[in-house]
């Protein structure tokens, strides 16, 4: 067997340099329907669209220590779509002339043997979770409104507990590296679901304890 | 006695062209204001509508009805004669393109012909405005006058209604300020902490695996580990040998692959309370 493509940058320069800006907050339950309402009206005419996701994470630890994490993703409520892989890089949240959150990302979409052939690489399951929602778009900027429950048998997504009160919301762009413009669009459509609800650049390891 | 009656009628008339004159004047260059206006607006509109924004919209709508205001005043003026009761008579009709004619309509009305004056010297409404025009009278007839006092009362009620809306919107919005504030806050922060730390490395949701060894979530973050009593790293020479880096870190797999290449496997064991943690380095 070949050695796994152990490194922390897995992607760097070509055509698939993507950054995710990245914004974040929450809305109590009872509050949601306000929002969705706001939502509505602020984004793009679409038909309101809902999802119901189920994301596997899988960890390689790395011969430097770093374990490499990726994110398998597959629809609940269409469960013939392909499945969803995702590398997400490191945060970068220390620059101040940044609003939002930035980090590399990759998507590839991936068939229904996925977690077998994680498993067969060397990737284990570390947690999974199901997030079902609303999503919304204006623009290049896309508005994800969803529960987070936890899945309190292995493997079974029918039995699923709520996280929390609230819904986890999350305003992102996709957009190659360097163009930090777009944090501008994301900090103003942000000002404008205040005080409904504050989206903010949140720093995940802050999180951590 | 009459012939100095006559010279001043004379003079008077004078005066009176010299008034006109100039009142046509000055309200052709007000139109030509409006005009520019206008098709630089549309010119906007048409060709630079991605990057136009609402608020420059405004802008031309406010600088139209601002000239459309300053028309409306002159005309308004005491000094400007009535228009109204000038008349304008075709005296030559040709139907002959006249180079002129064309060049003063920026080449909108290159004949004056007896085709067009009908429409551009033309005092009453369009032939399909009279039309209608003629059916609303024919159907404002045809509603008894009671019942026309009936829809105007109606009407009535509803503007006042509507205009005490619009003149007290402050208490409204003030109301619905006092029901948020009643509903308190929206969201909750430690919510928000908690929903973000479980998307980004699972925190407060199901471990596959007891928490051990293995680091989930972002490297690199601090030491966030302080259950397992071990921590142990192991580094692989051999590619052969990976599986066993990646098995559960509770179990020392490594030694359950015999034979191949024990050489190159390095195992460090250090203790968790360490403040040194490995994924630091």
């Amino acid at each position: 067997m070949e050695a796994p493509p152990v490194t922390v940058m897995p992607v760097t320069g070509g055509a698939i340099n993507m950054m995710e800006y990245l914004l974040q907050g929450s809305v109590l339950d009872q509050a949601l329907e306000s929002l969705l309402h706001r939502l509505r009206g602020l984004c793009d005419n679409m038909e309101p669209e809902t999802f119901t996701d189920h994301e596997l994470v899988y960890l390689l630890k790395g011969q430097q220590g770093n374990p490499f994490i990726l994110r398998a993703r597959r629809s609940l409520s269409h469960p013939t779509s392909p499945w969803h892989l995702r590398y997400l890089g490191q945060p970068e949240v220390g620059d101040k002339s940044r609003h939002a959150l930035v980090r590399n990302c990759v998507d590839v979409a991936a068939s229904q043997s996925l977690p077998e052939f994680l498993n067969e690489m060397g990737f284990r399951m570390d947690h999974e979770f199901v997030a079902s929602g609303h999503i919304f778009r204006k623009g290049a900027m896309k508005v994800v409104v969803s529960k987070v429950s936890r899945i309190l048998v292995p493997g079974n997504t029918e039995n699923t507990e709520r996280m929390s009160l609230s819904y986890l919301v999350e305003l992102s762009i996709l957009a190659p590296a360097g163009q930090d413009t777009v944090s501008e669009d994301m900090r103003s459509f942000a000002e404008q679901l205040k005080p409904l609800i504050h989206l903010e650049k949140i720093d995940p390891s802050k999180q951590r304890h | 006695s009459v012939r100095a009656s006559l010279l001043v009628l004379f003079v008077f008339q004078q005066r009176e062209e010299k008034q006109l004159e100039t009142a046509v004047e000055s309200l052709i260059s007000r139109v030509a204001h409006v005009k520019n206006a206008l098709s630089s607006f549309i010119y906007k509109l048409e060709n630079e509508y991605e990057r136009l924004t609402w608020p420059s919209v405004l802008d031309n709508f406010a600088l139209l009805s601002g000239q459309l205001n300053t028309i409306n005043k002159l005309l308004r003026n005491e000094k400007t004669p009535a228009f109204r009761s000038q008349v304008i008579i075709p005296l030559l009709l040709s139907p002959d393109r006249d180079e002129d004619l064309a060049k003063l309509t920026e080449q909108r009305v290159p004949v004056f012909s007896h085709e067009i004056v009908p429409d551009h010297l033309r005092t009453k409404p369009d032939p399909e405005v009279e039309e209608q025009e003629k059916q609303l009278s024919a159907e404002a007839v045809r509603i008894g006058p009671e019942l026309a006092q009936k829809h105007i009362q109606a009407l009535n009620k509803l503007c006042s209604n509507l205009l005490e809306k619009l003149n007290n919107p402050r208490e409204d919005r003030e109301g619905d300020a006092s029901a948020v504030r009643q509903n308190k806050a929206s969201f909750n922060p430690t919510d928000t902490s908690a929903l973000v730390a479980a998307v980004a490395f699972g925190k407060g949701l199901s471990k596959c695996r007891p928490p051990g060894p293995v680091a989930p979530g972002h490297p690199g973050q601090g030491p966030m580990m302080s259950g397992g009593p071990t921590l142990q790293q192991v580094t692989i020479g051999g590619g052969s040998n990976q599986q066993a880096g990646m098995g559960g870190p509770g179990a020392p797999q490594q030694q359950g692959q015999p034979g191949k290449m024990p050489s190159s496997i390095k195992t460090n064991i250090k203790s968790a309370s360490g403040s040194i943690h490995p994924y630091n380095r």
